[in-house]
This record gives C-alpha cells, structure tokens and sequence, in this order.
C-alpha cells in the first residue's frame, strides 16, 4: 500500500509540474509599439495595424543577430485582429504586456468612430498596460514605426525615451492612454504629442487635439509650451524673449500656474502663473551689467510680456480656431464649482468661446550664472 | 489539545479576514455610479450600521454565559423557528460561497490563468479551502493572524506605488450629496462588510470576554479605513468617468502605477498572489461556518463530516451564472438579500426576543 502511494506521487510529479505548457522568452515575440492607420478600402479591414517587436537575438552582448526590430504590417478589422492575422507571417505568438508607445494615424484620428473603438478595445483588454503613451502620427503612423533612427541604441525604446526623458523641454507633453480617457471624459478635449517624419528621421513635437476622439487640428511646440504653463506640466524650460536689441534666453526651474473661476453673467477666469529661473543668455559687451536690480527688473518685465503674449495667444487659438478646452477650465469648474458646472455643461461648447481669460504672469530671475 | 480557545488579537483578525474579500475589489466603483465622488460617505455609513449588530451579538453572549450560539438559539426560539433560521443562514453562506468562488475565478482567469478553465480554478480554491474548513475553529483563528498582515500589506503597497503619480484634485467635488441616492449606495456598500456575522460563532472561544467588543470594533473601523483607503486612491488615479466604467478597480489601479525607471511593471502579478490568500482568508471561516451550521441542523457530532459533501453544491451553483454580469446581478443580489436577513434580522431577532425573555425571568 505504501509502496503504491509512493508510486503514485512520484508519478505526480511528472503530469502535476506546471511547466508542461511553457513558453521560452525567446518564443514570444513582446509587442513593444502599435501603429494604427486608416485602411481606405471598403470592407471589414477598416484599419491598418502595424506592430513592432524587438529582435531578441539582438540584445545584450553577444547577440547573434543585427536586425534590431521587428515592423509588420496589415489591413485589419481591429487591433488585436491584427494579432491573428501575424500569426500566418510570424512564427511565435504575440505578448502586449510590454506595451509602450501607440501610435495613431491622422486619418484614423479624423474618424472618432474608429479611434473610440479601437481605444475601447485597449482600455478593456487585460495585458496591456494602461501608461502606454499616446502619440498622433502627421501622416501615416506605419511610416514612422518603420523608419530606423540613426542614434538608436535601446532596441525600439527610440519613441518612448524620448517621451520618458521629457525633463528638459516642454515641446511636448506626453499623454497615456488613461490620461486621454481621462481628458475626454471631463470636457471632451485632449492633447496627444505629434510624431513627425523628417528628413529620414522622426521627430515628437506639438501636439495633436483630439476634440471627442476626433482629431480638429495641430498646435506648434510654442502653443503647447503655452499649454503646457496652464496646465502646470512643465519641468524645465528654456524661454528666449527679446530684451532692447537683443534675445535673453532665460531657463525655467520651477513653474506653478493657478486658476480661479468666476461666474457672474459671463466667466472670468484669473490665471496666474509663476516662473522661477536664471539668466541664460545674454550678451557680452562692455559695461553691460545684470547684476543690477534694476536690469533684472526690467527683464523680468520683459519675460512677463513675453509669456503672458504667447498664452494670450494660444487661448485665442484654442477659444476661437478649435473652440477646445484644453486649459481645463471645465475640468476646474466640474471640481470646486460642480452645481454651476451642472446648469453649464451641456452648452459648454458655445460657452467657452466667450469665457473671459484674465493672464497675469509673474517672472522670478534668481540668479544670473557666474558672471555679472 | 481540548484548549481550542482564541485570543481577541484573533478575533479582530478574524473579522478582517473574512470580510475584506471580493468586495472590496468593485466596492469603489459600485459606490461611484450610485453617488459619484461621494461615494466614501455610502462606505463609512454602510461601516457604521454594521456596529449595533456587532454589539447586539457581543451582548447575546453576555446574557447567556458559557453557552454557544445555538444553544443560546434553541433556548431562546423554539427549536422549530430557530431550525428555520439555520436554513436560512446555511443558505445564505452556501450562496456566498459560491458567489465568492465565481468571482474569484473570473479575476482569476481575467489577470493570470488565461487559458486555465474556470472548473480548475474553481476546484483547487475549494480544495484548498475545506482544508482549513474541516480543522477546529483554533485552526482558522490561527490562519486569520497569518493573513491578517498580508492585508496590511497590500494596502500599504497599493498606498506606496500609486502616490507618487495621483491627482488629488480629482476627488473634488466632495460634498455634492445626493441625498436621494443614499440608501441605494449604502445597500451596494453593504456586500462589502458582510463576513463579520462569523463572530456569532467564534465568540463564545474567547478566552477574555470582556475586551473582545473593544477588539472587534477596532477590526471594524479598520475595514473602513481600508475601504476609504482604497476608494480615494482609485478615485484619484482614475478620476469619476474612468472609475465608473471599470469592473474591479481595486487591483485595475495597478495597472496606472509608472515608477521612474523600467524596473516596476506589470505589477499585477504580484497583488493577485496576496489577493489570492485574502479570498482563502474569507472562504475558510465561511466554509467552516456552512459545516457547523449543519451539524448542529442535523446533530451530528463533527462539522467536518459535511464539508465534502457541500463542494460540489458550492461549485454547482458557483458555475450556474452564465457569465459575469448574470453572476453579478442575480447571485451577487441573492446573496445581498440573504444577507440582510441572516446577518442583521436573525441576531437582531434573537437579540430582542433573549433581552425580552431575561427581563421577564427577573420580574
């Protein structure tokens, strides 16, 4: 009897260990980015998916292969279709734990059906992590994804380095996948970082505003700088400004903007931002001093000019080009004002446009680097 | 080894254990559709209403010393109505049990074990489980404290990881009210505290009787604590819209988490392995609670006789529901109505008519 419980459980051991069904890591293939393009044949394959994966082999020292990544390509009827679709051209399955970076096409983007369907589709699936970062594609997503930068080194971290290390440069403000739901849900609007072809290259700057999941327009790095300001996502940035005949160029270390709503008959919003920083630049000439309260005063003034113009101006696009809320001022109200907001935010959209912005900015130099 | 006594650090762990469950998993978005960001005041209220029941029960058992539950039952009912009771009870943990198991298998299967089958899943948690549920109430008690930690510790981590990228201001507006709403959210908020109802059975265990309300009132306001916890930190990495289309935000958030660095991902892993012994912590003591309720019904002298004999029961009509959303609304709202009679009615009956009965004797 014994013998035979003996027997028994080590039998067991052979059919109850887990790994009967394992997969090495080399026979996975990890989804790293997704494009996804518009497909303007009729049909079911409304899309055009493409996924990039790294190239195993090619990692750490002694990789055996060259080929850094993986790009394929296909007409499909939703993301993870696409998914199938690879695996009659791949030879292992896909993964989208490791999802980073999606990336949308401007056409699709135009159409808010689509992109609503395939967001859901990304927002509901399990694997994917849901900090994927964001991006609209100027022109076809499936043409980035396949260029192959000059200064790659991580294997296809390229696009998600470069929104990662987002510290020294307010040209773009990166934008999960969350973060859009959650734009969308308070006032409609979000902010997703363009991603553009140059030359052989490509390049993150501006952003795309996607107005109900539909794509209405682009805004430059100056305007989302701007935006940026409001809406207390900058890090560190570099501002030049003209200053008498010449440009200062002065570096933000600290930047911290307040909003206030009030509501009479129409809206006023105060806002307030407050940049704190050093001198970068200037010129070298003689008799020339900043280190002079008075000079430093009177560049302070000149940075206030300066950085209250070009809000003014971004606000006036915003208010009267896209008529998109991007400052957030729905988002305010629904939060410290919610029973105004109620009677309010069905109309919002014809509203905003005549919301009153009062922009009072208010520039700090604390140091002038080493010399005076 | 007759000792089977427990001390009160045992109950209070207990009283967490078996309550923070599955619940606690959806409880932030239930309350969000009903009351929106208010939804904390539905936790703490639903939390407070608990607390005469627990007081009611402790006082059963101060006006009939040394006697247990249903003793205590049969003397004060009749026996018929008192047989009824357990029916209902043994209905009710039976039906939560298999609640219980089914979302267990669903999260389950919805973060880890794919392709695994939900009968698998199913069937070693209840395995695993009737191990603990055929030992001595000592046993439990004992498993209760092992768990308890874990529980802190999830709440801990979950805390540490998600501050240092939340947005505060999305918990605003705060005091929005809807009053109307209120009874609704606090009914919804309910689920989530039923479990504390086991004292009924592990008090008569105490060894020091007369701390134990204060232990069990503690472990109480450290639920809410938990829960409120739990909702804000949801509500601010989700923000209201979000937090409403999610089915279990509580281990979802984790999926919000972005440390610096590469090196912390895909964290889900990880909570689903705690989660995993804080659902064993609540199906133990309520498997063992079905066992004795039975053997008192039909007078057996163990309880650990019919706990073979309920698994398949549990697993049956765990598996009945056709998918989640039909297992949600018709089990998880059966289970809610049983409930409310077996957890709040039967002691509160059993409460009034003793005290009654004892005030009578002394006339």
């Amino acid at each position: 009897m014994k013998r035979k419980i003996l027997l028994i459980l080590i039998l067991s051991m052979f059919f109850l260990s887990g790994c009967w069904d394992m997969v090495e890591i080399n026979q996975r293939l990890f989804v790293s980015s997704i494009g996804i393009d518009l497909n303007k044949e009729s049909g079911m394959n409304k899309y055009i998916v493409t996924y990039v994966y790294p190239n195993i082999s090619a990692i750490g020292k002694n990789a055996s292969e060259k080929t850094k990544k993986f790009v394929v390509s296909t007409p499909c009827s939703s993301v993870f279709q696409a998914g199938k679709e690879f695996s009659t051209k791949v030879e292992f399955p896909f993964y989208y734990k490791h999802l980073k970076v999606l990336v949308i096409g401007e056409d699709l983007a135009k159409e808010d059906k689509l992109l609503r369907q395939a967001i859901d589709g990304l927002n509901r699936d399990t694997k994917i992590n849901k900090k994927v970062q964001v991006l609209v594609a100027e022109g076809k997503a499936k043409d980035i994804l396949m260029e192959k930068p000059t200064t790659e080194r991580v294997t296809d971290g390229t696009i998600y380095n470069i929104l990662k290390d987002n510290k020294s440069a307010s040209r773009f403000t990166p934008q999960t996948l969350t973060e859009v739901i959650k734009d969308s849900d308070f006032c409609c609007v979000t902010l997703a970082p363009r991603i553009m072809k140059k030359d052989k290259e490509f390049q993150i700057s501006g952003g795309a505003i996607l107005k109900n999941y539909k794509f209405i327009g682009w805004i430059g790095e100056k305007e989302n700088r701007a935006l940026a300001l409001m809406r207390n996502k900058v890090k560190i940035e570099l501002i030049d400004i003209p200053y008498k005949d010449t440009i200062i160029s002065y570096t933000v270390t600290n930047a911290d903007s307040n909003k206030e709503v009030l509501i009479d008959d129409e809206i006023n919003v105060d806002l307030n931002v407050q940049l704190e920083g050093y001198l970068q630049e200037y010129i070298i000439e003689e008799g020339n001093s900043v280190y002079n309260q008075k000079v430093l005063k009177d560049m302070e003034k000149a940075i206030e000019k300066g950085v209250k113009k070009e809000i003014e101006d971004t606000i006036d696009l915003l208010q009267n080009k896209y008529n998109a809320d991007l400052i957030g001022v729905g988002e305010h109200l629904s939060k410290f004002n919610s029973k105004e907001w109620h009677k309010i935010k069905k109309d919002w959209v014809n509203i905003f446009p005549d919301v009153k912005f009062n922009v009072t900015v208010d520039a700090k130099i604390r140091r002038t680097g080493l010399t005076k | 080894m007759k000792r089977n006594k427990i001390s009160n650090i045992q109950i209070k762990a207990l009283i967490i254990t078996s309550i923070v469950g599955v619940g606690v998993l959806s409880l932030p978005s239930d309350v969000a559709l009903i009351l929106d960001n208010d939804g904390w005041i539905a936790i703490v209220l639903s939390g407070l209403i608990t607390i005469p029941f627990i007081v009611m029960i402790d006082r059963i058992f101060k006006m009939y010393p040394n006697k247990n539950f249903f003793q205590i039952g049969r003397e004060v009912l009749s026996p018929i109505l008192f047989d009824l009771f357990l029916i209902i009870i043994s209905v009710y943990v039976i039906l939560l049990l298999a609640y219980t198991t089914r979302t267990f298998a669903e999260v389950i299967k919805a973060y880890l074990l794919e392709t695994t089958p939900t009968e698998i899943i199913i069937i070693t948690m209840l395995f695993a489980v009737s191990y603990i549920a055929r030992g001595k109430l000592e046993d439990i008690a004992r498993m209760a404290l092992i768990i308890y930690p874990i529980i802190i510790g999830f709440i801990i981590f979950l805390l540490v990881i998600n501050l240092p990228n939340m947005d505060y201001t999305h918990i605003y507006p705060i005091f929005d009210i809807k009053f109307k709403a209120m009874p609704k959210a606090t009914i919804a908020a309910l689920f989530s505290y039923i479990g504390y109802e086991f004292i009924i059975l592990a008090l008569p265990y105490v060894e020091d009787n007369k701390q134990t309300l204060s232990y069990s009132l503690r472990g109480m306001f450290f639920i809410i604590g938990i829960y409120l916890i739990i909702f804000f930190i949801t509500l601010s990495q989700y923000g209201i819209d979000q937090l409403k289309r999610e089915i279990w935000p509580s281990i979802a958030v984790i999926k919000e988490v972005d440390l610096p660095g590469y090196f912390l991902e895909n964290l889900d892993g990880i909570i689903m392995a705690a989660w995993v012994m804080v659902v064993f912590g609540t199906l133990g003591p309520f498997l063992y609670s079905s066992g004795l309720i039975l053997s008192n019904l039909l007078k057996t002298k163990t309880h650990s006789f019919f706990i073979p004999y309920l698994l398949p029961i549990i697993y049956i009509i765990g598996l009945l529901p056709e998918n989640m959303v039909q297992a949600d609304e018709i089990l998880g709202n059966m289970v809610n109505y049983f409930a409310i009679v077996s957890i709040m009615a039967i002691p509160a009956i059993i409460f009034i008519v003793g005290y009654i009965k004892k005030r009578r004797q002394k006339v």
